[in-house]
């Protein structure tokens, strides 16, 4: 009996450590990817067809996945870095090469999204989804005509104002609007736009990133500048709420899927770089969130209302007349600074 | 934690002198371990880091300077400061005035009905505080409720930009840490001894100098409870302030956050942290000393 018992502890001992082994090979698949912007039915969808399970972490801002990543808290799968991320990640060679054998539905890809200049010919990367920064308006209150940056920040709509609570975006519509190119952020160039700043920080009502359309549908603001996702869905909601891309210039932001280099999963993120190129999946991503799907062949799966909604897809606009953040390294601290302080007046 | 644990201990008034020995240390081991590992290694990582360097990509980079601590204290970064120590100020004042009376309610009416108040005291903390502030932007919104039944009742013609306010903000602080206000209140009134007031009144106290000479003093422990457990965390808090106040007028909280994150510069965001703390223990130790001079 004694024996025996012996026996049974030594097999669960072994049992418990084949389990531990088998833990250590892990099988899912973990993804760290923005919040509210992997719609769940994607990832179930995903789970069912191939049997790889996916957990999920959310970031809301590069910087935060950056950190986190480095910190080398959770070995993460698959990333979903903005633009100017994916260039310093090349850069300090923190992204593995991608097997384009193994996504063939590269193919889906608009010509224009297949070779930006921040990941020439999508070595390390996938565009996601991509969208711009424009403005807003509530057509009913704003009577217009509005065609840019220096219509928001008038005296007639002081208080009345909600814009990204995003440092970048913001010192870029101040460099724009004083002609200079988004991504020139010296020293001397912050200096230069500080007094338009101060001017137009002082008019706002609400610094808000993850859900500007909130203060506009909640009639607290009238006019904003806001990613093109949030005008989108202020428009379907009612078509008062109008889009202007700023004539000043327009930024655009791609979102990309990225392996980084840590991942032991290469082949399954691959499988899901893939899966999401598909364009009956792209089509699902494209229904929650409606910012300007780069994929074709998903694009021609969508309804007229979506094509046709200005702020996903803005009538007669050139992407790539569009212009790219690039990384700006130390320099991000400078215009976190100028803008936090510019708020604090 | 730290903060809790000395309010409690403020709450719970002077302890006995008596030497403990070994067996309630080993009772005591867990908590011991949990400070260390929770409260003493991270605030010396901070520390740490407070003092370093960092990379073009955020990273830390472990080569001593004095720079975060000289930028911490340009006028800029104290006038916030200065600000959200303000906020944490009125919303600590608010509190009492608005929590103590509550307390002295709850605590002073019958076993029974102290239980069912003390209960809807806490009933909010069921929900996230998160999605109660959001429920405080739908009330508060220009088509919100509050606004709505203004005008439906005709007291008002046209819409209040309520929310997006210093207003609102502190309308959330104070909505928020109340209950930490009536909690060690309560716990005080609760102890008080009845026959004191008897005996005050029997003397020829009125109702003021009774409430001034005997109340006051002895439910002095709750309230210093109550006012460290509201102020410390109201300077600190972020979310609240942000969501309410619409990011328009920046707290030490979100600064601080805003460096660890967007900013890319987790040793600056450390040093602030480090003052905030500086300034938390100062505090501490200043109603300690209070308190001993209160005793004497």
């Amino acid at each position: 009996m004694t024996k025996h018992k012996t026996k049974l502890i030594a097999a669960a001992c072994a049992g418990a450590m084949l389990l531990a082994g088998c833990g250590k090979k892990d099988e899912t698949l973990k993804l760290f990817s923005w919040s509210e912007y992997v719609p769940q039915a994607v990832i179930d969808k995903f789970t069912e067809e191939t049997g790889i399970k996916v957990s999920v972490e959310n970031y809301s801002s590069n910087e935060e996945m950056l950190a986190k990543l480095l910190a080398g808290g959770g070995a993460y799968d698959l990333i979903q870095p903005s633009e100017y991320t994916v260039q310093a990640m090349i850069k300090e060679d923190l992204l593995q090469e991608l097997d384009q054998a193994k996504i063939p539905n590269l193919k889906n890809l608009a010509p224009e999204f297949r070779n930006m200049p921040f990941d020439p010919n999508n070595k390390f990367s996938v565009p996601w989804l991509a969208g711009f920064v424009g403005v807003v308006y509530n057509a009913e209150v704003v009577p217009g005509p509005v065609v840019g940056y220096k219509d928001v920040f008038t005296d007639e709509h002081a208080g009345r104002i909600v814009i990204l609570d995003d440092a970048r975006e913001t010192v870029s519509w101040g460099l724009a609007t004083a002609g200079i190119p988004i991504n020139n952020v010296s020293d001397e160039n912050l200096a230069t736009i500080t007094p338009l700043l101060k001017d137009w920080l002082g008019k706002v009502k609400v610094f808000d990133s993850d859900s500007p359309k909130t203060a506009m549908s909640n009639g607290d603001t009238d006019i904003g500048i806001v990613w093109s996702g949030e005008g989108a869905l202020l428009f379907a909601e009612n078509p008062k709420f109008q889009w202007v891309m700023p004539v000043e210039g327009v930024h655009m932001f791609v979102d990309n899927l990225a392996i980084p280099k840590t991942s032991q999963n290469k082949d399954k993120a691959e499988a899901f770089i893939n899966f999401i190129l598909r364009p009956d999946i792209s089509k699902m991503i494209s229904d929650e969130f409606p910012y300007y799907n780069p994929n074709l062949e998903a694009r021609a799966l969508l309804s007229p209302e979506q094509l046709n909604n200005p702020a996903s897809y803005p009538p007669g606009f050139d992407v790539t007349s569009a212009q790219l953040f690039t990384d700006l390294g130390e320099q991000a601290s400078k215009v976190d600074e100028l803008i936090t302080t510019l708020k604090a007046q | 934690m730290a903060v809790a644990a000395a309010a409690a201990a403020l709450a719970a008034g002077p302890s006995p002198q008596r030497r403990a020995g070994l067996g309630p240390w080993f009772a005591v081991t867990p908590m011991l371990g949990w400070l260390a590992l929770f409260v003493i290694v991270p605030t010396l990582m901070l520390l740490v880091i407070s003092f370093c360097e960092r990379d073009a990509l955020g990273r830390i980079v472990y080569s001593f300077t004095l720079e975060n601590y000289i930028r911490a204290f340009d006028w800029k970064w104290l006038k916030i400061l200065g600000i959200s120590v303000w906020y944490a100020f009125l919303t600590t004042a608010i509190c009492l005035v608005l929590g103590y009376p509550v307390a002295y309610f709850i605590g002073r009416s019958s076993e029974r009905v102290r239980g069912l108040l003390i209960m809807l005291v806490m009933i909010p903390f069921w929900t996230s505080f998160l999605i109660r502030t959001y429920a405080w932007i739908s009330i508060l919104s220009q088509e919100g409720l509050l606004n709505a039944l203004l005008m439906t009742l005709n007291i008002t013609s046209a819409p209040i930009g309520f929310l997006y306010t210093p207003f609102a903000v502190i309308l959330g602080l104070v909505y928020n840490f109340l209950p930490f206000m009536i909690l060690p209140i309560y716990t005080s009134v609760e102890k008080l001894d009845g026959s004191l007031i008897e005996a005050a009144y029997d003397l020829g106290a009125r109702p003021a100098r009774v409430f001034s000479k005997v109340v006051l003093p002895l439910t002095q422990p709750g309230i210093a409870a109550g006012i460290l457990l509201v102020f410390v965390p109201a300077i600190a808090m972020f979310a609240i302030t942000n969501l309410m106040g619409g990011g328009a007028n920046p707290t030490i909280g979100e600064v601080i956050q805003n460096q660890f994150t967007r900013a890319r510069n987790q040793p600056f965001g450390a040093a602030l942290g480090v003052l905030l703390l500086a300034i938390f223990i100062f505090s501490l130790w200043l109603s300690s000393k209070f308190r001993r001079s209160e005793q004497e």
